[in-house]
């Protein structure tokens, strides 16, 4: 579909930085093709994978990934609440291979970095000019007394899609009106930041089409604010009664923050009863997010944070101009693994300067590292980044709002662009009420969002 | 050595980012992820821009950035990016090829859609595949969800276009021909 070939990339690349006359170091060797290993085949990895294809023909690409089909946790707050089928947001590997890049369906059980060889369950040893680590989060099942990792069948988490969306999804609907769905969120950074409270908006929406409207949803929240607040609390003042923060109020959805009770410490599982120091509530439906890290592999391989670093542990710190890992330039690290942004502001839970864990920035980094990797094969210089991202909520009929980020990178870090960033209005510049037909199209740009990031990415 | 290459790209303000070269093509593989790879959407809200003319998408873009037409998202992205990048990027999709979506109608309601998108053809063309200047957006094969809620858009008081016919002839739609019209562009896939 797209146009650019290797020459052409090369040619812009070249033009772009102005330097082509420099001799950059080319990794490829002699007569060989270079060889690029991604690890993960989700949104970030598929997408390494595709753009390194599609920016130079010539390298060979290989995808390790176990699963043979793919499903999107973006708008899977939908299947829960029975708005979409699981399958449209399922897909397969093909659209990669028809575009050349080799899958391998198995499982990476380490990698030798010096060496630069990954080695696979079945066996498998593939060396690489380049590795692109993808593997998303691994949950950390600490931090709440009486919950464990064997539970999430009775207590599901449905933070990565899949049967434990569906689980949850039919509990939601087994439960009787008058019913508690209690939302525990971890302290962050988590996986999709506004997903908490995307899926609470989703299911006081359900409990409002299925006669359950004496029904509640509530958020025991570790943090003492969340992504796009003040939209969120618009909206459910608007369509679900909200009134304000705190337990036993009168809508249907309440938020409870860490710094009043939210921050759950204990569960018994019997009774699906979660307890903070300050608060005890007994659930009908219970769905515990537990805290994230970088998944296994990144770990197993050296390139997490090291321990008494609060915003690095358990993730990977990569380099800005090219999403290379800090630790090891021939490794590069997308997607909700790696920390990014403008860390100096990152954990101030007021300030959104850190880059999200959403499917679209892990594609927009992963766009970068490809290009750093084709450039660097060739013995170009990285081109200029852009990290761009856009996550939408439903959060109601003809509902939806969004966020933008924008980062480039200035000075060699991070820099969070404010011009190009920011959240859906709350009021029109004149303080007039938002019209309605802003929050329709965003509800209908969500759909025609999602069918193309999963397009780019797989296809 | 590595030093050595540091410094120059400093000095060269590349690595410094004083403001470098823009690199469009980077820019578009971000806007291929609402878009399409290369420009060519699949979903069913979001237009395709492969091929569209260079002026319309430029336009289009630099009205968001000033701030004169109103958009749900586009608005607040779009003010990220220098004139220059944006010009680049118009350029970029403009040398994309177009590339039609199959879409069907059913015949009736092709036939409906004549009369009701008669006052159309004059700036967009007979399928509105023969736009009349370089400003006017193609819409054949566009589509038909985004074109539905472009006229939505432009039908709604509230929402501040900036095209003072379109939004005229848009309004005088009657309210059950504004998806037919759009269902009719979309089907002219050919």
């Amino acid at each position: 579909m797209s146009k650019i070939n290797r020459r052409d990339f090369i040619k812009i690349a070249a033009a772009a930085s102005s330097v082509a006359a420099l001799s950059f170091p080319s990794i490829a060797r002699a007569g060989a093709k270079a060889k690029v290993v991604v690890i993960g085949g989700g949104y970030g990895g598929a997408t390494a994978a595709k753009y390194v294809k599609m920016l130079d023909g010539n390298i060979d690409v290989t995808l390790i990934e176990p699963n043979p089909i793919y499903i999107s946790c973006p708008l899977s707050n939908e299947v829960v609440v029975g708005h979409r089928d699981i399958g449209t947001l399922s897909i397969g590997y093909d659209g990669l291979k028809t575009r050349g890049v080799k899958i391998l369906h198995d499982y990476v059980t380490g990698v030798d970095r010096a060496r630069k060889v990954v080695n696979t369950q079945g066996g498998k040893t593939l060396p690489y000019d380049a590795l692109v680590m993808s593997p998303g989060v691994e949950f950390r099942y600490v931090g709440i007394e009486g919950y464990n990792e064997s539970m999430i069948n009775d207590i599901p988490h449905a933070w990565k899609a899949g049967p434990q969306t569906l689980l949850l999804k039919k509990q939601l609907e087994a439960m009787p009106d008058g019913g508690k769905f209690v939302i525990v969120v971890p302290k962050g950074p988590f996986r999709c930041p506004p997903g908490p409270y995307e899926r609470a908006s989703l299911v006081a929406n359900y409990f409002k089409h299925h006669g359950k409207t004496k029904s509640k949803v509530i958020i025991l929240d570790a943090n003492d604010s969340h992504s796009k607040k003040g939209l969120f609390n618009q909206a459910w003042a608007k369509m679900y009664g909200w009134e304000k923060e705190g337990l036993g109020t009168n809508g249907m959805i309440e938020w409870v923050k860490g710094a009043e009770g939210g921050a759950v410490t204990k569960l018994d599982a019997k009774t699906k009863t979660v307890s903070s120091d300050f608060i005890d509530v007994k659930a009908d439906v219970l769905n515990i997010i537990p805290p994230h890290k970088a998944g296994k592999i990144a770990a197993d391989t050296g390139l997490t944070g090291k321990e008494g670093n609060n915003f690095e542990q358990g993730w990977c710190k990569v380099e800005p101009m090219t999403m290379a890992s800090a630790l090891d330039p021939n490794v590069y690290v997308v997607g909700d693994a790696c920390v990014a942004g403008e860390m100096a502001l990152y954990g101030n839970p007021n300030a959104a300067f850190d880059m999200p864990k959403s499917a679209h920035i892990g594609m927009a980094q992963a766009k970068v590292a490809a290009a750093a990797i084709v450039a660097k094969v060739n013995g170009l210089p990285p081109p200029d980044p852009i990290y761009a991202n856009t996550c939408f909520s439903i959060v109601g009929d003809n509902y939806g709002f969004s966020v933008a980020h924008l980062y480039r990178v200035q000075g060699g870090t991070f820099k969070y662009i404010k011009e190009g960033s920011g959240v859906s209005p709350m009021a029109m510049p004149d303080k007039s009420p938002v019209p309605d037909i802003y929050r329709k199209l965003e509800a209908e740009y969500a759909d025609g969002w999602l069918r193309n990031v999963m397009a780019d990415a797989f296809v | 050595m590595k030093l050595k290459l540091c410094t120059l790209l400093a000095i060269l303000g590349l690595a410094s980012g004083a403001t470098p070269a823009a690199d469009i093509e980077g820019i578009a593989r971000a806007c291929n992820s609402c878009h399409g790879t290369g420009g060519v959407s699949v979903g069913l809200s979001m237009p395709s821009i492969a091929g569209l003319s260079e002026s319309y998408l430029k336009n289009i873009m630099m009205e968001w950035k000033s701030g004169t037409r109103a958009s749900a998202n586009m608005t607040r992205l779009i003010k990220g990016y220098t004139d220059e990048e944006i010009a680049g990027v118009a350029a970029y999709y403009a040398k994309q090829p177009w590339k039609a979506q199959p879409q069907s109608a059913p015949a009736d309601l092709l036939v409906k859609a004549k009369e009701a998108t008669e006052r159309c053809e004059t700036c967009h063309g007979a399928t509105g595949g023969q736009p009349d200047d370089a400003d006017t957006p193609m819409l054949a094969g566009q589509w038909s969800r985004y074109l539905e809620l472009e006229l939505v858009k432009y039908r709604d008081e509230g929402f501040q276009m900036t095209h003072k016919k379109m939004i005229k002839n848009a309004r005088k739609l009657e309210e059950g021909d504004v998806a037919t019209a759009a269902k009719f562009y979309g089907a002219q896939s050919k």
